[in-house]
Order: structure tokens, then sequence, then C-alpha cells
């Protein structure tokens, strides 16, 4: 490979382009790319309906305490997949680069979305890389997208499906991801005391349905505007009121603390690698348990409850007080000065 | 060795005075600090000045209207004059906590410090995540409440009920000195994070 910078040319389509993919992206990706380098791929599917997804990766900072945007530009699409109940089978990679982005970093994102894919078992089908200008873009900017297959038999999974009496479970510590990387961008000495929890969770989530099947009625995952976009989009959806306990929420003490440092509230930061899961009643401890045997899930906790009404969301603090859980409109920005 | 340091943040002549108001309140606060550091520098204690270096490439460096201040080659990057003395040791930092990407952390080991006071501007800021991240280090942690500058009151007010609450003991500097004189101090501060 010639030089050690990404120049415009590696985006020109010649021959330093051939370089760049063959040379760098192929053989990093390994055989995780199972891409023909023609137009388009064409690809087998074993059943009649399909899950579609797309997500834009715009990490800042690219690089994180553990992990980095290749990570989490598949982990993302494999999740997005994943929580509509289908098994996630295929991606597309498309890279924006920046002029002068560091060959080795390059490699880097690209070993993590080897790796990433690989413990998610899906495969790079096709990609694209551009190049831009210096300044035109911040480091690199990566695009997936997803193509998953319903397996038959697979509940409906959808955000219309709560029902008065489900229950509300969440997998893992809320607002980790948001606290590791604002951290970081802002040396806020919290970093490496909490990470990421940035991680692919298809065979969490395929191995809840096949012990709960048509108990669990809704998958989410918790990504941005955090759980409390979530229980909103969901009890609008379905039109049904959600209380949560404030107390049975999992929070990290740490993040609980950079929360308040910050004026932020947890209930609207950030995960990677969270799932809001709704069940019903009956399946609620299998669900439970099923979850709790993951590592990556190991924290569930069962944080509220579905009930007839309006599309409402209100917590509930330890005193039995209960306050609306509003949709946040715009970011949550964080109070620094 | 020392098992006590002090670490001053952000005291440096471009950010004073980025505004009367600022310079107002922070020399409303400088003689007395200086003081508290001539006080425990008699008692041993290790001052460490947290100089904040903005880089030009930093997107988030705040710029006042257009001009970046405390750059590497900022006459006004310098400490204030009325705080330093020969024996201390100046840390050059990028952001908020000085610990973050520093030797700061190596120094202090170095001197076998297992105390910190954090005092300096702002309080809400680099005071709150210095202490937040010395304690997450295992150090015990203390903030004199007098040693502490915010423009607004009620930031200062909110970060030291966060230190309180959360990380090290708010204390008035006559008693931090008090317990520096008896080895008392760290006796109030909460214990370090596992």
């Amino acid at each position: 490979m010639t030089g050690d910078k990404i120049t415009l040319d590696h985006g020109a389509g010649g021959g330093l382009s051939h370089e760049l993919i063959t040379g760098v992206v192929a053989t990093t990706l390994g055989a995780v790319y199972v891409g023909q380098m023609e137009d388009s791929a064409t690809v087998p599917v074993t059943t009649g309906r399909i899950a579609v997804t797309t997500d834009s990766f715009v990490v800042d900072p690219v690089f994180f305490g553990n992990g980095d945007i290749g990570k989490v530009a598949v982990a993302g699409t494999v999740n997005d997949l994943a929580v509509s109940g289908a098994r996630p089978m295929y991606l597309t990679l498309a890279m924006i680069i920046e002029e002068g982005f560091p060959i080795a970093d390059l490699v880097r994102i690209l070993t993590s979305v080897r790796d990433t894919a690989r413990a998610a078992g899906v495969s790079i089908v096709a990609g694209d890389t551009k190049v831009v200008h210096r300044g035109q873009a911040d480091g690199i900017y990566l695009n997936t997208t997803g193509v998953g297959v319903f397996e038959p038999g697979t509940p409906d999974l959808n955000s219309r499906s709560l029902k008065p009496g489900d229950r509300v479970i969440v997998t893992g510590h809320l607002g980790d991801h948001s606290v590791h990387l604002l951290s970081l961008r802002e040396g806020l000495g919290f970093e490496k005391r909490v990470l990421s929890d940035c991680a692919p969770l298809n065979h969490v989530v395929a191995d809840v349905l096949a012990a709960c099947g048509n108990g669990v009625h809704c998958v989410r995952d918790v990504t941005r505007g955090g759980l409390g976009t979530v229980l909103n989009e969901l009890a609008s959806a379905s039109t049904v009121d959600l209380c949560v306990d404030a107390e049975a929420l999992p929070v990290r003490h740490e993040t609980k603390m950079a929360a308040e440092m910050l004026g932020v509230d947890v209930i609207y930061l950030a995960n990677e690698g969270v799932l809001c899961v709704v069940a019903d009643e009956a399946s609620v401890s299998t669900a439970v348990e099923v979850l709790r045997g993951h590592p990556e899930t190991a924290h569930t906790a069962v944080v509220g409850t579905v009930s007839a009404g309006g599309g409402h969301v209100r917590m509930r603090d330890a005193n039995g007080r209960t306050s609306p859980v509003d949709l946040l409109y715009g970011a949550q920005l964080p109070r620094l000065c | 060795m020392p098992k006590v340091a002090v670490l001053t943040n952000d005291l440096q002549y471009d950010l004073v005075n980025k505004s009367e108001e600022r310079r107002d309140v922070v020399y409303s606060v400088v003689p007395r600090l200086a003081e508290f550091l001539d006080t425990l520098r008699s008692l041993d204690v290790l001052v460490v000045h947290l100089q904040l270096i903005n880089r030009p490439e930093d997107p988030r460096a705040e710029r006042y209207d257009g001009w970046l201040p405390a750059t590497a080659d900022s006459p006004g990057r310098a400490v204030l004059t009325d705080i330093v003395a020969d024996v201390d040791v100046t840390v050059c930092k990028h952001q908020a906590s000085g610990f973050f990407e520093t030797d700061l952390d190596r120094i202090l080991r170095d001197a076998g410090v297992q105390d910190v006071i954090v005092v300096g501007m702002h309080t809400q800021i680099c005071v709150q995540t210095t202490a937040a991240d010395a304690y997450f280090r295992g150090y015990n942690v203390c903030v004199p409440q007098e040693g502490v500058i915010s423009e607004r009151p009620a930031d200062t007010q909110r970060a030291l009920d966060w230190i309180g609450s959360y990380c090290g003991a708010v204390l008035p500097m006559s008693d931090v000195v008090r317990r520096v004189k008896d080895g008392t101090l760290a006796e109030v501060m909460p214990a370090p994070a596992s």
C-alpha cells in the first residue's frame, strides 16, 4: 500500500482506489467480506420475509476506551435488525473518509468491523469508499445497511403490540455509552470507570424469543434519546400508559454521578448495547433468566408496567410519587459552562 | 515525602482576564488562596498548578470572540504569579480534568501523595472533574470552599454539593490547614473509590 494517509486519489476510482479496497479493506475484513466487487451484491435468503435497515455513524471520538466507530456501526445495525425479530445476515459498509486520515487508523476500524461482524455472525457483502477534502468531514463516517431474515414462527415484534399488564425489562446499565464518550471528549474523569456498552445483541434476542415466543411483544434497542424516548414512542404507538420505577432502573453509581455533574437525566442518555424488552406477565421471569445468562445483558432488571391509558409515561420514585417522563425534544446538551 | 498535594486549576492570565466580572471574582479569592498555599508549602504540601493549554485544532476549546486563549505560545498561558512558588510543579493539560492524558497521576504517586486538595476555577468544571478523577484513582479528596471560583455563586454551590455527596470533603480553609497540621485530613474524606 502506497503512503500512510488517505488521499483524494484513494476515492477516485482508479488504481489507488483498487489498491485501498483490495489491499486494505478486503484484506482486513478477511472471511467476513464475501462481496464480489460487482456493482451490486447478490445474496441468497432462506425465507419469504426480510428486514432491512440503514444507519449512518458519526462517532466522536472515533476511538474510545473499549471500541471505535467500526464496532458501533456493525453492532448498531445488527441490533436494529435483531429487535424486529429478524436474524441479521448481511451488511453493507460505506465509508466517507477525510483526506489525510491515517491508513493505520482505517485498518484498526476495519478490524473492529470484522471482529464485531464475526461475533454477530453476519457477512459484509458490499461497500463503498468516498474521500472528501480535508475539513469537509471529521475523520471518518460510516454507513451500514443490514438485511435480516425472519425465520418461520418468529413473533411479530413492533411498537404497537404493548398490552395492559405487560412488564418492561431493561437489559443493562443505562447511559454508559454516552457517559464514556462525553468523558473522553471533555476529559471529565469517568472514562476509565464507565465504558461503552456497545455490543451486538442478536444472539441475546434470538435466545429470548426462542424461550418466550409470543410472550415477548416488543424489543427496542436503547440508543439516541435513551430509555425515556423509547418508552414514549412505545406508549404512544400502543396507546397505553407506562410506569417505571426509578429505583429499579439499572444505573451505575459513576454514571449517576456524571449525569448529575453534567445536568442531564440518565433516562435520556444513549446506549449501544442495551435493550428494552416488553413481555407479558407469564413470560417475564423466563425472559429475565435468559437475559441474565448472557454477559452483555447480565444486569437485566424489570423496571416497569404497562397499563391502559392514552400514551403517557411516568416515573415512580422511592417515595411512591410519580412524575411524567416527557419526550425529549432536540438534544440533551451537557451543561459544561 | 509529601503525603498531601494541592492542585490548582486554570488560574492563568488569559483565562482570568476573560472579562472584568471574572477578573473581579478571581482576585477576590487570590490573596487568601495565596496565603493558604504558602501555609501549606510550609507544611511540606506539594503544590501542583494545572495549566490549561488550548490546542488550536481543538474545535471544542472555548474561544473568546474568536480568539483562542492559553495556547502554547501565548504569554497569558502563565499561572498567576501571586500563587506560584519556585518549589511548585506545573502540569499542562488540554481538557477539564487535570488527570486526563497528563503525567499528574505519576507525579503524585512518585511523591507519595495520598490526599489531594483541589482549588481554582471553575468549580463546576475543572475543579469538579479533577476531584472526581482523583477520587476514582484512589486519592482522598478535599475541596476548601473558599478556594474555588465560579462567576456564578450558584454554580459553585451546586458543584460543592455534588463533590460533598460523591467524592470529597468540602471544608473551610482553616479546617483544611488545621487537619494538614494534625495529620487528620484523611479522616474527614470519603473512602477512595475501589
